[in-house]
């Protein structure tokens, strides 16, 4: 019984952080158009700028999300409004666009994991937070901590875009680009917000990620990998389905965790593939 | 409060617009009629700032608007209403209102303009909390068209309301039309439908293979041997 209840809650506390990651994955993806297999490093940014801000000047990790997130946020604007911008005016159609911005976002990934192998070198690096239980449960603090924050920001996230004009537009663009031109939606600028945001919330899932787990400089591919799984298996560009992928990649993880680690990855791709054969455009695609 | 001059354009490599003028006043109600591929929605899409002309000037309320983006030529106050309706399909009726009062002078204003158009529309006022994708032809066009009013437009540019839409469907959307040129609106139409078209409009301009053909007072038109046999069947 009790090892059930730890299964949902670190599968719920995975899950909220895989859909945080694919959701941001989502936003680049399916509204800026942009593929971004750099996404998994803004991740391992997220997590190492907290254990640094931890070590240097004592950072409460929680609190550093408030600088690792703007901080994305701000990169991702600026990656935009400079790379992304221009490769996407110089590109003769969306699709080639689409091309282009992988390509450039491969580069993206070896400039900032390589960055980070500088600073922060490319041993396994932790530290401990809130490492105790409380009375009668197993999981420790830190993860329950983690998991309350997801829940938080993931819904305050899901009420900005369901809510706010911003929000609005942004799923207005997602759906049809040139339609929210006309409405008025200063499209350049909401592609840009858009990336912005996807880091963020990667930088943010990294860091609530370091107060609990193990971290590495070479640890964001494999998280852009689950995020692309997440995203394909939720149905390309749509955010409720990448909220339900991630969840459900992450009670898979923790389930399949729980009775023989190494089959984790294998398990991913077995429910990948089984849902996809059975609704071929995503969960929520059509 | 409209006026285009020499309008060319082109995708890529391919010219659709020659030297096109069209002038809209105030007030008017104008119909932009031709085949399939005349370049109407091209004349559209140019005017609204979705593509770049290549030559030509466009002048909305006395300010140069030719290569400006389309949100600036929105906060001006010209609407444009795109062919096959374009509604968010994943977005409820109410929010596909409120993304029509994007801009930041109307959106202060979008719970009272929303009252209105529910007035226009009384369909998507019972409608409000559904999916966009969940409505009938005509009310997806009714859909679009309020979220053409909910910027609080001086003037509308409609692209085939009547496409694909049964007959009596379209008769009522006819009348809806008339009734916001009465509320002052000032209107282009384009449309197809060339026979419904010149009754209710003041003034038609004709457009063949991207070249001006024929322009005039409507009563006019119908009368004309041209018009007639090429758009009216006899």
């Amino acid at each position: 019984m009790t090892a059930l209840r730890d299964i949902l809650i670190t599968g719920l506390l995975l899950g909220g952080l895989f859909a945080l990651v694919s959701v941001g994955l989502t936003l680049q993806y399916g509204v800026a158009r942009v593929l971004n297999v750099a996404h998994g490093e803004f991740i391992m940014v997220g997590a190492f700028l907290t254990f640094w801000l931890l070590g240097s000047v004592s950072l409460n990790p929680l609190l550093s999300l408030a600088i690792t997130g703007p901080a994305a946020f701000i990169v991702g604007f600026i990656l935009h409004k400079t790379l992304f911008r221009r490769l996407m005016h110089s590109s003769p159609s969306l699709d080639i666009f689409e091309g282009r911005s992988m390509l450039a976002s491969f580069g993206l990934l070896y400039v900032v994991q390589n960055l980070a192998r500088i600073i922060w070198g490319s041993d396994v690096e932790g530290y401990t937070f809130l490492n105790s239980t409380i009375t009668g449960a197993q999981i420790p603090l830190n993860r329950l901590v983690a998991l309350a924050f997801v829940v938080v920001l993931g819904g305050a996230f899901y009420f900005f875009l369901a809510r706010t004009r911003l929000g609005k537009a942004i799923r207005a663009s997602a759906q049809s680009p040139s339609t929210a031109q006309l409405m008025g939606v200063e499209i350049n600028n909401v592609l840009a917000i858009c990336f912005g945001l996807g880091l963020a919330l990667a930088a943010i899932a990294g860091s609530l990620l370091s107060t609990f787990f193990a971290i590495q400089t070479t640890m964001g591919l494999g998280y852009t990998v689950i995020a692309m799984v997440v995203v394909v298996m939720g149905g390309l560009g749509s955010i409720t389905g990448a909220m339900i992928g991630g969840i459900i990649l992450g009670l898979v993880s923790s389930t399949v965790t729980f009775f023989h680690p190494s089959l984790t990855m294998i398990a991913y791709y077995v429910i990948f593939i089984v849902l996809l054969l059975a609704r071929p455009k995503g969960i929520m695609g059509k | 409060m409209l006026a285009i001059n020499g309008l060319s354009a082109s995708y890529g490599n391919v010219q659709v617009l020659w030297d096109v003028c069209l002038r809209v006043d105030e007030g008017e109600f104008v119909a932009l009629v031709g085949a399939n591929g005349a370049g109407k929605t091209t004349l559209l899409n140019a005017v609204s700032g979705v593509m770049k002309p290549v030559s030509g000037s466009i002048t909305f309320m006395g300010h140069r608007v030719d290569g400006s983006s389309p949100n600036t030529i929105v906060n001006l106050g010209l609407s444009h209403i795109p062919e096959s309706r374009q509604v968010f399909t994943d977005m409820s009726v109410r929010e596909n209102l409120e993304m029509g009062a994007y801009p930041a002078r109307a959106w202060k204003d979008r719970r009272a303009t929303m009252k209105r158009v529910f007035g226009l529309f009384p369909r998507l006022e019972e409608r409000a909390g559904q999916f966009a994708r969940n409505l009938s032809g005509g009310e997806q066009q009714m859909l679009a068209l309020g979220r053409g009013l909910m910027s609080l437009p001086k003037m509308c540019m409609i692209d085939e309301p009547s496409n694909g839409l049964a007959p009596r469907i379209v008769s009522e959307i006819f009348e809806i039309l008339t009734s916001l040129h009465k509320e002052g609106i000032t209107i282009l139409l384009v449309e197809q439908n060339v026979r419904q078209t010149l009754a209710i409009a003041d003034r038609a301009y004709v457009l063949e293979n991207g070249h001006n053909a024929l322009d005039g007072a409507c009563c006019d038109l119908v009368e004309s041997d041209h018009v007639r046999k090429a758009y009216l069947g006899h």
